[in-house]
């Protein structure tokens, strides 16, 4: 929670919102603190969609890499 | 019989046999057990082949093994083809070879068992060495041939169930001489690299001569040495290869093997559509229960009784209000007649100020007479000084 919501990665924002899913079905839980951790669920949520879904496989191929390297320096 | 006086040195000797030799044996193929087996570090082999009654040095230089898709273990029954050579330093014959194979398939099978029994009893298999695939990574290393079958169903899989992650190939040659060398080398590159998180390595299917490479010692030491854990994914479902047991786990197929190395992005879209309706139905719940305590609340004595005492303040409250209605309407109504009064007298004391200074009013009928039009000549006229008036009738 200290950390800011852009610097969270995939799996970070994955393990929050387990843990959200997770305080929300405790009974004892207030409804403000509830509305507030359900709102940060349904961001986070969105967040982890769209993630996925702009996802675009990235491919390296190491030679190649290693022998661009060499020709640059 | 002249030859039997001749007398010849050693040297003349042995370069007769080696011309008898050399020239009766110019191309052999030979079946025999191969032993004593030495890989020298200059890259020269030197073995020996035998059967039940016989024994024969070979050699096989470099260049030559380099086409051998397999490493020679002892008692591995092999063809030769070659040449007799005789090395005059010793006095010996061998032979060159140049080519060699497998004497059967079963030859392989055999090796196969021989190396899986030895890494077995080694530990290289053991289940306390797996070490952990993670659940999600971010990059995965690939041992496979860059134009091989493999490395197509790998991308594919991998576009399919999770394309957050970076796939970094590492080529290999995966069939044929030098390949063992090959994969042991793309194995290291990538542990040298920082953050891979898991390495996929892979063939297509073949020919267990084609998938030999994943079954040399070499290859098997270098999955189990991998800093990085491996998935081996070589071939079809029914080929083992001794790679898949040094690998810390391993999949029938390189498909496989990708999906094992995956999460699939169904599988969170799925959790995050549970996620929004159950937090969802938590929240609703929360909100009704709530309601719910309010409403009890609300019907309960202590808020009745509020609600009555509060009516009943109502009540005498409008009951005032009325009251002190009545009482300002009837204030009201004396302060109007009042006013009404002095201005009756203040109008009245502005027309006397008039009159006083000599204008006169005109009436007829009991109203003045302000404007020439409503002056009636045929009606009798009253002129109001200030003094009093008089009356006017017509001439």
């Amino acid at each position: 929670m200290a950390k800011k919501k852009s610097e969270l990665s995939f799996e970070d924002k994955l393990s929050r919102l387990e843990e959200v899913a997770e305080l929300l079905e405790q009974e004892d839980l207030g409804i403000q603190e509830s509305i507030s951790l359900f709102e940060e669920g349904v961001k986070l949520s969105k967040e982890c969609i769209i993630t996925l879904q702009k996802a675009e496989l990235r491919i390296t191929e190491l030679k190649r890499q290693i022998s661009d390297f060499k020709e640059d320096s | 019989m002249s030859e039997e006086n001749q007398i010849l040195t050693v040297s003349e000797i042995t370069k007769e046999i080696r011309r008898t030799l050399e020239e009766g044996f110019e191309r052999i193929s030979v079946i025999g057990e191969i032993s004593n087996f030495k890989a020298h570090y200059s890259g020269h082999w030197y073995f020996n082949l035998k059967d039940e009654n016989a024994v024969i040095n070979c050699t096989m230089w470099k260049g030559l093994n380099n086409f051998v898709f397999f490493t020679p273990q002892d008692g591995i029954k092999v063809i030769v083809n070659g040449r007799i050579t005789v090395y005059p330093p010793r006095g010996n014959y061998q032979i060159d070879v140049r080519s060699m194979k497998p004497a059967g398939i079963g030859e392989l099978q055999a090796a196969f068992e021989k190396l899986k029994q030895k890494l077995s009893d080694e530990g290289l298999f053991d289940d306390q060495y797996k070490k952990e695939i993670p659940a999600i990574p971010q990059r995965i290393g690939i041992v496979t041939a860059i134009d091989g079958a493999a490395i197509k169903d790998l991308i594919s899989v991998a576009e399919r169930r999770f394309p957050l992650i970076e796939l970094i190939i590492s080529p290999s040659k995966v069939q044929g001489a030098g390949a063992a060398e090959s994969i042991v080398e793309s194995i290291r590159r990538l542990n040298a690299l920082k953050d891979i998180d898991v390495i996929i390595l892979s063939r297509g299917g073949g020919s267990i001569e084609d998938l030999w490479a994943f079954n040399e010692e070499i290859v098997a030491r270098a999955v189990f040495k991998s800093r990085i854990p491996i998935i081996s994914g070589v071939g079809h479902e029914t080929d083992f290869t001794i790679a898949d047991f040094a690998a810390d786990l391993r999949a029938p197929t390189p498909s496989v093997a990708m999906e094992l190395a995956t999460p699939d992005k169904q599988d969170f879209f799925a959790f995050i559509g549970d996620f929004l309706y159950n937090a969802s139905e938590n929240i609703s719940e929360l909100i009704d229960s709530k309601k719910e305590i309010i409403n009890h609340t609300l019907g309960s004595y202590g808020f009745r009784f509020l609600l009555d005492r509060l009516r009943n303040n109502y009540q005498k409250l409008d009951a005032l209000i009325l009251k002190n209605s009545q009482s300002i309407d009837r204030k009201s109504l004396i302060l109007h007649n009042q006013i009404s009064l002095l201005t009756k007298t203040v109008e009245s004391y502005s027309i006397d100020k008039s009159l006083k200074k000599g204008f006169v009013l005109i009436k007829q009928n009991d109203k003045f007479i302000s404007r020439q039009i409503n002056f009636d000549e045929n009606i009798p006229a009253t002129i109001k000084f200030f003094d009093g008036e008089i009356k006017v009738k017509k001439n």
